[in-house]
């Protein structure tokens, strides 16, 4: 049943605008909040700045390992993969010990704990709000059409089966400002900020292994890399550059 | 490395402001971004731009890093009496700064007062293991000292930590090279290499210490660096030419005996030769002869 709902302005006015505005204001708060309070651990870790630097080194290594002579390669692959000392090299006991070690640091604790506060604490509190004030009417109207496995997710308080889909709450206006206003909050407010909580999702679940994970990573491709001298055919291309030149 | 257009940009900057078009600040916010060493030109324009309460206040916040930028430049041209004075404002404004403590530390090395500056450094190290800028000042002063082997172990271990510094590296290389320790050298400039592999300078600086290390082999590698540096410049490099022509002639020296059968193609020399003359013919003509001498000399000894 397609008919046309005529959907108040007043909706628009008092919902939607306000929705967003709050959204915007919410996330600006954060940022500053979260400015205050990284200001107190600025220390890096010196061996997580070792394993950073290692890790890129390996990894020019590996890009431009047809550069350098076939000698001096090998030994610095044995450098990195030695058994006993290498670089690259992680006991398997070790690799293990990554994530707990990281949970039981209190500096570390405290930190992924405050990161996860100021990002889930307003989200939840935002959304409850959005329940509570906005719910049990039709919002928007999406301008194109969509099926039907979207009802549950975008009509969440409206009841009625048979409006059509493209009639959504304001639940999925929050769900879309949520994930929409990162554009803007990079614009306002700079490239790095706080409210991108997205890659910060993204981010967390590849946190706990980082380093010691890339390290084997880098570790397995170094070793497979095959070393092919490119010099010779530098050495081509010269000639014919000088060719050129000189004719 | 700095690129094209902010090459341009800054020149142009620099031109501009040189010839009473302001733009003063803007050239100085640059040259800081872009770590330039342009310690007369800052010490200029900023002292313009510091005596001048309304451009002062102009700046606003940015105030203090003009501050700290200008006396850095003051320290540079060995105007210490502004150093001090701008170094004692800014404790003033941030009594417990470790950028300041850091600032305070380079104007003691740059009036000669080495011991307290290593003393000050090292407490400064204390606090914070790992800021690379006081390691690098370390290395610079036991450098300035004459201490090269000290400079050496400092750089090391700098380097143990922060292996991706490519500056550091060529630092390295330099004093390895200036100390006659070749195969460290050529070892630094693999490092060069292996980071940036486009940049044709490591490639001439790795030709260079493999020609002087000798030895065949080496001189075939070094002859084959010379030819990626040929091949990197566009053919251009005057030093790199050269280095072709004498590779070829001390590669013939060392086969003169041998098997002409397993003798490598050594097609480079004559193209780079004419090359050469091309080159010399425009920029320097009367060079020409000299040039044609010193070739004729190379090739008669193979």
């Amino acid at each position: 049943m397609a008919e046309d709902l005529v959907l108040d302005t007043a909706i628009r006015d008092w919902v939607l605008i306000p929705l967003s505005v709050v959204m915007v204001l919410i996330g600006i708060l954060r940022y500053f909040v979260s400015k205050l309070m990284r200001s107190s651990n600025q220390v890096p870790d010196p061996k997580m700045i070792k394993e950073g630097q290692v890790v890129i080194r390996a990894r020019n290594l590996r890009a431009a390992a047809n550069f350098i002579p076939a000698k001096s390669f090998r030994s610095r692959r044995v450098y990195f993969s030695n058994e006993e000392n290498g670089l690259l090299y992680v006991p398997k006991g070790q690799a293990q010990n990554a994530q707990a070690q990281m949970f039981s640091d209190p500096n570390m604790a405290m930190d992924m704990m405050k990161k996860n506060l100021s990002m889930i604490i307003p989200q939840t509190l935002t959304f409850a709000w959005v329940n509570f004030f906005f719910s049990g009417f039709v919002a928007a109207k999406i301008p194109f059409p969509l099926t039907q496995r979207f009802r549950s997710m975008l009509q969440n308080g409206i009841d009625l089966s048979t409006v059509d889909v493209s009639y959504v709450s304001s639940r999925s206006w929050y769900f879309l400002n949520l994930f929409g206003l990162r554009g803007l909050f990079s614009l306002i407010l700079g490239e790095e900020n706080a409210t991108d909580d997205t890659q910060r999702m993204m981010q967390m679940s590849g946190f706990g292994f980082d380093p010691t994970r890339s390290l084997g990573a880098e570790k397995d491709s170094l070793d497979i890399v095959q070393h092919e001298w490119a010099l010779p055919k530098f050495e081509q291309r010269a000639e014919a550059v000088l060719k050129k030149l000189v004719s | 490395m700095v690129s094209k257009t902010e090459e341009d940009q800054v020149n142009r900057l620099e031109s501009q402001v040189e010839n009473g078009g302001g733009g003063e600040w803007e050239y100085l916010c640059l040259v800081r971004k872009l770590k330039l060493r342009r310690s007369y030109n800052v010490l200029k324009y900023g002292l313009s731009i510091l005596n001048d309460p309304k451009k002062r206040s102009a700046i606003g916040p940015e105030e203090w890093t003009l501050y700290e930028q200008v006396a850095a430049a003051a320290m540079d041209c060995q105007r210490l009496d502004l150093a001090k004075d701008y170094v004692k404002v800014l404790l003033e404004k941030f009594p417990e700064s470790k950028r300041v403590g850091r600032l305070e530390a380079m104007l003691l090395e740059a009036m000669g007062l080495w011991e307290e500056a290593e003393k000050a450094y090292s407490s400064l190290l204390e606090d914070n293991e790992l800021d690379p800028v006081i390691h690098k000042r370390r290395v610079a002063m036991a450098k300035a000292q004459g201490n090269i082997s000290g400079a050496i172990e400092w750089l090391n271990k700098y380097l143990e930590i922060f292996m991706v510094d490519h500056d550091a590296w060529r630092e390295l290389a330099e004093i390895y090279v200036s100390l006659q320790m070749y195969k460290q050298a050529a070892f630094c400039y693999e490092e060069l290499i292996l980071s940036q592999p486009t940049i044709p300078l490591y490639h001439l600086a790795y030709a260079d210490v493999l020609y002087t290390l000798g030895g065949l082999e080496n001189l075939h590698m070094a002859y084959k660096y010379y030819a990626s540096t040929i091949d990197l410049t566009g053919g251009k490099h005057t030093r790199a030419l050269f280095g072709i022509c004498l590779c070829t002639s001390a590669i013939d020296q060392l086969t003169r005996g041998r098997n002409k059968d397993d003798k490598e193609n050594l097609q480079l020399a004559p193209l780079s030769a004419l090359a050469l003359g091309k080159d010399y013919k425009q920029r320097a003509p009367n060079k020409v002869s000299m040039l044609a001498s010193t070739l004729r000399s190379l090739k008669l000894s193979s």
